[in-house]
């Protein structure tokens, strides 16, 4: 429900908007709309010998089957809007229509001193496959033909010169703890600084959930096909979905069959690099580690149950639903941001140097604690105002690996966006 | 790699049979100020905005077009709107070496390599680089008639690594300076591209109307950036900070 759009926002950025009056903007022009059409067919296959398949049906994997997004985008002196009517079709499901805000906000300010009010998108970090400091937007990275992101309800104020900027962000007022750590109000402190060839990045975090998390890092290009980029995070209160201890009837109950778990100062951390030749071909590099991941001993577990779960279907007086259920629940550990502590992603891609509009990407990210895999294959052809994008998955591994057992044995999807 | 050290090599040896020997008549002429009387036909002052248009051909049909806001201030500092709907939300920030790049998708400014630059339907360097004095120097190698026209011949080295092009061999029109043709080398030393400067008057001035950039290492392409609108115009430091890329004040 929180993404749906909420008159609230609107209202508070053109609030915003009229306390806040019209900074100085590069353009002169006052107002500015762009509008973008995008249908996403796409297919996903069931993994058949699946530990989870006696939950699956109560699920979404392997349902989704089309999107279709229609992006308007404007600005009117200081208050942007970027608003997405979606339409999703999944298998055996009515195709459901939503609409959402993903930013209405109003920047505003002059001089050194900026402010923003309202719901703007405040991504962050240096790396690619996963960023350790996003810690306001906190960005899926996984997905697949990702749809826009939606922003985060926010006040902020920031302070730039040329080299240097504060950002003070207090983010989704009044909430609390919700559902989801992108969801709890919280306040932020972001620096960023240029330093010769370097850019360095310090957050300061502070919410209810997590308490304070602190974290830093810093992108370079020390020579004229090399990126390096690294950062760190530690937070004070950690939490992380785990696999308990669970035999007999408790195997069966949902609010069991995960919990979340409370950790002591954790650490997430990534470096990596990108190498660019001539050509329009690149290598990227990442290697990460994240302390709030679940364990090798929460898939082991996992796995375990699930086949207790299986035996129990057969026993005289337990309900299958109870099974499916509780089958279906613990396939949320897949919901997570890594399914492992330690991950390594290499991508190699090429664009068409010439301007044909072709780019291609190759991308294979690894689990070397478990010699989980998966693989991403996909190519774009971008056409005037046409954006065709296709793409392949497939997730693999070592036999009791965290995406050998995923659900899913692959998905395909292709994109076509008009931009008008 | 081959090519490259043989180009090199003819280069070293030419230099050395005196063909690029700087003229006498022309060795007291003062290159830095023959690249800024350059440079006043394509920007206006020191502080500018520049509405471009690319046009990309193939084959000499028409295969897309783009459009730009350049806005340019003093310290190789660019900032390139991207204006075109397929693009827009894109913006590219150079500020001396250092290039940065915002895509719509992640609103987050990303450190990119001066390789990265290079990439894309039109190289954003030939779209955000309108100046000469401040980034290059060299020597006056000759007299020649480039496009029809009397010219000197400059031959000119990037001072700094992250030029788009570390040599340019350009032809300056010996009544008035402006650019005539100028051959872009590529790291390797390779000539990648000529680019074609097509004079007109507009608002009271004789000024750069467009470049037209002939692909050499892929035949067949041509891309013209036409200079559609200047204006005086400065933006404050903030601008030119990349965490201000992310702020609507930039327009989108």
């Amino acid at each position: 429900m929180s993404n749906v759009l909420r008159p609230g926002t609107a209202a508070a950025a053109f609030a915003a908007l009229l306390a806040g009056g019209a900074g100085a903007a590069a353009d002169d022009r006052a107002a500015d709309f762009a509008w973008r059409s995008r249908l996403v067919p796409e297919f996903h296959s069931l993994r058949g010998d699946s530990p989870f398949a006696a939950g699956i049906p109560l699920t979404a994997f392997g349902r989704e089957r089309a999107r279709f997004e229609q992006e308007a985008k404007g600005r009117l002196g200081p208050l942007n809007l970027r608003l997405t009517a979606q339409g999703n079709g999944m298998e055996g499901r009515a195709p459901v229509a939503k609409a959402i805000a993903n930013e209405a906000y109003a920047d505003f300010g002059s001089g050194a001193d900026r402010f923003t009010l309202g719901k703007k998108v405040m991504s962050g970090d240096v790396g690619y496959g996963f960023r350790p400091l996003d810690v306001v937007q906190r960005e899926n990275r996984r997905q697949l033909a990702a749809p826009a992101l939606e922003g985060i309800p926010v006040g902020v104020w920031e302070r730039y010169t040329a080299d240097d900027a504060w950002s003070v962000i207090y983010a989704n007022p009044a909430h609390g703890r919700r559902g989801q750590a992108r969801q709890d109000e919280s306040l932020a402190l972001r620096y960023f600084r240029r330093a010769g060839a370097a850019d360095l990045h310090g957050v300061a975090r502070f919410s209810g959930r997590h308490g304070a998390e602190v974290g830093a890092a810093f992108a370079a290009v020390p020579d004229e096909s090399l990126e390096l980029h690294a950062s760190v995070l530690v937070q004070r209160r950690g939490e992380r979905m785990a696999v308990p201890v669970l035999a007999g009837p408790a195997l069966l109950d949902p609010n069991r069959v995960l919990a979340a778990e409370g950790i002591r100062s954790p650490r997430r951390a990534l470096a990596g690099f990108t190498w660019t030749w001539e050509g329009g071909w690149s290598v990227l590099g990442e290697a990460w580690w994240d302390g709030t991941a679940p364990g090798r001993g929460d898939w082991k577990r996992l796995l375990a149950q699930s086949a207790v779960r299986r035996g129990l279907a057969s026993v005289p007086g337990v309900p299958t639903a109870a099974v499916s259920g509780a089958t279906a629940l613990s396939t949320r550990l897949y919901e997570v941001e890594n399914l492992q502590r330690r991950n390594l992603l290499g991508r190699l891609a090429w664009t068409d140097p010439g301007g044909d509009g072709w780019s291609s990407a190759l991308e294979l990210l690894l689990t070397p604690e478990d010699r989980g895999r998966v693989a991403t294959w996909s190519i774009t052809r971008e056409a005037g105002a046409w954006k065709i994008e296709a793409g392949l998955r497939r997730y693999g591994g070592a036999a009791g690996s965290a995406w050998r057992m995923f659900p899913e044995r692959g998905a395909a999807f292709v994109a076509a966006s008009l931009a008008y | 790699m081959c090519e490259s050290r043989f180009v090199k090599f003819a280069a070293a040896l030419a230099a050395a049979a005196g063909l690029f020997v700087p003229i006498p008549g022309a060795a007291a002429a003062d290159v830095k100020s023959l690249l800024r009387e350059a440079d006043a036909y394509r920007m206006v002052g020191d502080t500018a905005r520049v509405e471009t248009e690319v046009r990309l051909f193939k084959g000499g049909a028409l295969d897309k077009e783009r459009r730009y806001a350049v806005y340019v201030k003093p310290g190789r500092r660019s900032l390139v709107v991207f204006k075109s709907p397929a693009e827009r939300g894109q913006k590219l920030l150079m500020v001396g070496d250092d290039f940065w790049l915002v895509m719509p998708a992640s609103q987050r400014p990303v450190r990119i390599t001066p390789m990265q630059k290079l990439l894309g339907d039109a190289s954003t360097g030939d779209i955000a680089t309108l100046t000469w004095a401040e980034d290059y120097d060299g020597s006056i190698v000759g007299e020649e008639v480039a496009e029809g026209i009397p010219c000197l011949k400059l031959d000119i080295t990037g001072q700094r690594k992250g030029v788009t092009y570390p040599r340019i061999v350009l032809y300056l029109a010996k009544a008035g300076h402006h650019p005539v043709l100028a051959e872009l080398y590529v790291a390797s030393d390779k000539l990648a591209k000529e680019a074609r400067f097509r004079m007109e008057t507009a608002e009271g001035r004789r000024q750069v109307g467009a470049m037209i950039l002939t692909d050499r290492l892929q035949t067949a392409r041509e891309t013209e950036i036409r200079y559609l609108s200047r204006k005086a115009k400065s933006l404050g430091d903030e601008f030119y900070n990349p965490a201000f890329l992310i702020r609507a004040e930039i327009d989108e």
